[in-house]
Order: C-alpha cells, then structure tokens, then sequence
C-alpha cells in the first residue's frame, strides 16, 4: 500500500550516503533560520503582521491588483494578464516576437516553471537561458529543480563537474565549488550581454508605487535586466501587497526564513523601465482566484515561496524533491498540487507524519499540516484513497468500537512476539517494512489495572520522579 | 470580457471573508550603537564596513584598499581615483571589465547590513558588473531595521533601487558557499 511518493522515496534512499547528506544539510539551514529568527525579539509579532498582512490583501485583491496596475502603467510598464499558463505563454511569446528576441535571459524562474513556458518558447525556435547558477545547471541537465530555493540540492559536486566538463569545458575532473561557480560567472557573464530580453519573476508587487520587488543572492535578476531593451516581469497575481510598510514586514522575513540569512543579497525595486527600454508585466492567475473562494485552502495563497516548510520537513529532506510528483515539493507542495489536481497529485499528500514543523516555521503562519490533514479526509470521495488502507481502517474501527473484542485481542497480542519473523516482516504488513516491531507486554494496562497491580501513586511527587 | 475583467471578476465573485489590515505599526529592534552593528553583520553576511577616519583622505584611503584596480567608475565628485565615468558610456555592456565601481549608498540598515542605493548613474549594470563594489555611505543614515528604513523611501523618488547587502553569493553547488556568483566579488562600505 506504498504511496507513489513512498515508492520514489525509496529510490533517494538506495543511496544511503547522498539521503544522509541531503538530511543533514537541510536541517543545517533550518538550524541557521532558528539563530536568526532568535536574533529577534519581535519574531513572531512579525510572522503574525505577515499573515494578516497577506489575509488583508487577499481578501481585497481585485482594489490591491487594479491598483497594482494602474500605478505600473503610470511608471511606463506594459501590465498584460494572463487567466491560464496558456495565455501567459501566448502573451510573452508576442512580446518576445514583436522585439524579435532570439535569446531570453531568465531567473525567479518558479512561476515559468508552472506555465512549461521553457519548452514552450523553445518549440517556437527562442533560446532559454536560466541564469540562476542552480536552474542553470539543471537546465544543462535537462533536469527540474528539486526545491524552490536549492534548486541542485539533491546534486554532488563531482556531478555538476562532470556537467561543466561536458557543457562549459571546464578542467577535467575539477569538481571545485569556487572553481566550477566561476566558470560559471565568464559563461552566464556572456549570456546577460548577448541576449535580447530578460524575464524575471517577482517576490512581491507593490500596489502603492506599482514597483516589482525582486530578491536574490545571486545578482543573476539584476545582471539579466541591465543590459537587453526589454524585461518582461511574470507574476502570480497574489504577490500584490498593499505599500512599502507591508514589505518591509516581508523582506525581514523571506531570506531569515530561506536560508538564515538577514537579507538577501539584493532586493531590487524596479519602478520604471530602464531608459531606452520596454517593461511589461504579466499578471497570472492560472487558478489563484479560484483558491480565493475554497476556505479550507486558501491560505496558501499567502506564501512567499522561502522554503522553510521544505528545510525542516522530516519527510521531504529523507525522501527529496524528486519523490513528490508535482514541480513544487515540500508540504506547501503537497497543497499547491493538490489545488492544480488532485486526480495527479493526490500521492503526495501520504508524504507527511503530521509533525506540524512547517506550520511552525512558515514565515507567513499558513496552515499547512492541518491543510494536508484535511486532504486526506477527502481522498476517499475523490476516489484516491488507498484500497488495502480502506479495508485496514474498517478493521480498525470495528474492533474500536467493540471493548470486548479488543480485549481479547490484545490478551492474544504477545503471541506475536513468538511469531516467526517472515509471518510478521512480508510485504503484507506495511509497518513491518524498514523498521522493527515493538515488543507486545506480556499482560495489558487494562488486565493489571484489573489485578491491583498497578500501585496508585503516593503523592504528587511520584509522577515527577 | 477582456481577460483583465474576467480575471477580476473572478476575484470578486471567490472572496468569501475579508479581512482588515492590522493595527499595528511595525516597530522592530533597536540597537544602542547602530554603526557598531552595522559593521559587525556587515562581516557576518561577508562583507565589510570601516569608518573612515576624521581628516583620512578617502582616496588615498581607497587606492591602499584597491592597489591593483585599474578600471575604477564612478560619477561622484570628490573621488579622483576614478578613471572611468559611468555617466559617459554608450552602452552598459562598455561596463564589463571595471575593476572596480565606486557608489554612493544613502541609508544603511543595522540589522542585516543592507545599504539602500537609488539608481544614481546613467546605467544601473555599474552596481552589478563590477569586480568590486564600494559604497561610500553617510553613517548618520544608518537606521536599524527595514520598517526605518522604507519609513524613509515614502518621501524618496527612483527609477530603480536596490538593498544591497555584502557580496554576490551562491550555495548552489552542494550548499558550499562561494562568493562573486555574477556581481561584486568582493562589497565594502565605508562610512564617512
């Protein structure tokens, strides 16, 4: 009864050494996320200011977004809207053909990611460059990103060395981080110059001045959008907040919360286009506004894609990016794919232990453990609940139901200590698998409470000891 | 029905509930010598930050901190180490090989060692494609935490701006951390 999340799990498990790695790094950056969120005393007065903040805007989107434009176009940029990633593809592949853009330069590249623009634009003869160094290289791999922050997470050095052999003609055999990121530098450098436009995508959109906000470590944003006459800015239509008091409440966040750190290295406020050079945003719904209306959902709307559910959840990092099925993973993952499809991505929902670690970390305070919960409930109406886990649980609830019964069945319970072990680890008992049972108590709670043998403690004292 | 509608529309007709801004002005920590832990994350974010000190002659202070940067932009006046004047290319791309550019930052942000920088030259690439950035920033603006600091860009016009915080990072290869991904290997601030 493995779910397809379990089975692709066990995949990133065969290689014991690299699932460790991938563990403890990610709990490493937790780590760091813990110091500087400690650092202030104001910490969860801020992640509350977050949630009503982005509750707020939400709950007046359509005044927030006509603002968000009008205020846009006021600065000289060109506000598109898109309802579905096919109108976002159709309207940047028309921006892009009326520039006669042959090279597009790329990064905050999530939202594209959504939309399959890449291939899109590729089928249609225009040369993608992801410039993040993670995107680049899995672009250069023909491979997805494994975490919306990291997106090569899940790669080896030795790996991108190889890679770099092959692609950038790197040194061989030199699997240097430094040595490999520099190459890197002259090979992306190369790109910004030459290309003909530059997308990026947006952390936030600022209604008051009509600006787009866009943070990274890199530069990468900032390099593409230097140089071509055009940038074409793509972004979810719930990224629109109200002013500059409201950012502030998130940039304090989002990098404290992404990976430890006080800021990102650049959080850039692009106001109006550069001289000489268009600006267009594209506003993309491809399903938000729906979210809007399901309650039990809606919070995730409120994410500001840092990653910290992803970094402190115990299943994601034993099991990796690749072993959930929708492109986002992690808990916020589990829910962003169930609202896409639950038909597709209903697998990835058995991928929690209902820890509640991500609902403690989100920056944004969204709900997202209880969120996966409540999917579960609704597995068997949507005819994905698993059949073996179906007839189990009836089973469950009979013997809950009868004291008698249950009774008697733990008397029988010790028995099992005595079974031969392949009665007990076969592939018939799921619990059996990977871990090993308990040993059953010879007499239940009940019997010796029954017997008098269980001493009523003498004073208060004696539960402490 | 333009999509703009549509998608609007949409909006209105799925808000079930709505929801008031809090209350509250965000306030945010305060440190009792802002300078001193300006510079010290500043370091921890690996960058650098030094107080330039009273009657130091800042170019010559610039040229022991830079000795082998031979292409050095900058348009501020009172910096004479430069030897090319940003405002003065033709195109960004003429900005590829400066060794170093020299800026001017105008609030600095004590607890994570941001500098606000308002595009102030004719290209904003001079922030980023340098092979060294300096910024030059008055330390009676630094101000502790960012809800100061936009408090302050409310009355600030720019075409472009950036909070800029140490050098180009990247962890993208096995979490290592290497600086100089595509910007500035290398970021100072000195304060005068």
């Amino acid at each position: 009864m493995s779910s397809q999340h379990a089975k692709a799990a066990r995949r990133f498990l065969d290689n014991n050494e690299q699932a460790q790695w991938h563990n403890r790094t990610l709990w490493m950056v937790r780590e760091k996320r813990d110091r500087l969120a400690m650092q202030l005393p104001e910490w969860e007065e801020l992640r509350n200011l977050a949630s009503q903040i982005k509750m707020h805007s939400l709950s007046h989107l359509d005044y927030y977004l006509s603002r968000f434009a009008a205020r846009a176009e006021a600065n000289g940029a060109l506000v598109h809207w898109a309802k579905d990633a096919d109108e976002h593809n159709a309207i940047v592949l028309n921006i892009l053909n009326e520039h006669k853009v042959k090279k597009l330069v790329k990064s905050k590249s999530m939202l594209t990611e959504e939309c399959h623009l890449n291939p899109f634009l590729e089928a249609r003869g225009i040369e993608v460059v992801e410039s993040d160094l993670g995107e680049r290289i899995l672009q250069l791999m023909q491979a997805a990103p494994s975490h919306i922050v990291m997106p090569a997470i899940h790669l080896k050095r030795q790996e991108v060395g190889k890679l770099f052999e092959e692609k950038l003609h790197t040194e061989k055999d030199n699997s240097d981080p430094g040595y490999l990121t520099h190459a890197a530098r002259l090979h992306l450098r190369n790109e910004f110059l030459t290309a003909d436009a530059a997308m990026t995508g947006a952390n936030f959109g600022v209604a008051e001045t009509g600006e787009v906000v866009v943070c990274t470590n890199e530069g990468n944003a900032d390099m593409g959008t230097s140089f071509p006459p055009l940038h074409i800015v793509s972004m979810g239509i719930e990224k629109v907040i109200p002013d500059h008091q409201a950012l502030s409440v998130y940039t304090r966040l989002l990098a404290r919360s992404a990976t430890g750190q006080p800021a990102t290295t650049y959080t850039s406020h692009y106001r109006k286009p550069r001289p000489g050079s268009g600006m267009h945003i594209v506003l993309v719904d491809n399903g938000r506004s729906r979210t809007l209306g399901n309650e039990e959902h809606l919070q995730t709307l409120k994410c500001i894609r840092c990653g910290a559910c992803m970094n402190t959840c115990p299943v994601y990092r034993r099991s990796g990016g690749y072993a959930y099925t929708y492109f986002i993973p992690g808990p916020i993952g589990i829910n962003l794919g169930m609202l896409r499809s639950p038909d597709r991505y209903s697998g990835n929902v058995a991928a929690c232990s209902l820890c509640y670690s991500c609902n403690l970390v989100c920056p944004v305070r969204i709900d997202l453990a209880d969120q996966i919960y409540r999917w579960r409930q609704q597995l068997d109406s949507l005819g994905k609940a698993d059949r073996v886990k179906k007839i189990v649980s009836a089973g469950m609830n009979y013997l809950f139901m009868r004291p008698s019964v249950y009774n008697q069945g733990l008397r029988l319970a010790p028995s099992v200590n005595h079974l031969p072990r392949f009665m007990i680890y076969n592939p018939l008992n799921a619990w059996g698998i990977g871990r090993e049972f308990p040993v059953f108590a010879k007499e239940s709670f009940t019997r010796m409470w029954e017997k008098g043998k269980v001493k009523k403690p003498q004073n208060k004292d004696a539960y402490e000891q | 029905m333009s999509s703009k509608d549509e998608i609007l529309a949409n909006i209105r007709q799925h808000i079930r509930q709505t929801y008031d801004l809090p209350g509250i002005r965000p306030r945010g920590i305060c440190y009792p010598d802002k300078i001193a832990q300006f510079i010290e994350v500043s370091r921890s974010v690996g960058g650098e930050a030094i107080l330039l000190q009273e009657g130091e002659d800042i170019n010559q202070r610039i040229r022991t901190l830079y000795p082998e940067a031979r292409t050095i932009a900058s348009n501020l006046p009172g910096i004479s180490v430069q030897t090319l004047n940003p405002d003065e290319v033709e195109t960004p791309a003429q900005l590829n090989g400066t060794d170093l550019g020299i800026v001017r930052g105008e609030i600095g942000v004590a607890e994570n060692g941001c500098v606000w920088i308002p595009q102030n030259v004719k290209e904003k690439a001079l922030y980023f494609i340098p092979e060294y950035l300096l910024i030059l920033l008055d330390k009676t603006k630094i101000v502790n935490n960012m809800h100061e600091a936009y408090a302050q860009l409310q009355t600030c016009a720019y075409d472009f701006g950036v909070f800029l915080s140490g050098p180009s990072k990247t962890a993208d290869i096995e979490q290592a951390l290497v600086v100089g991904a595509h910007g500035a290997k290398g970021l100072r601030v000195i304060l005068v």
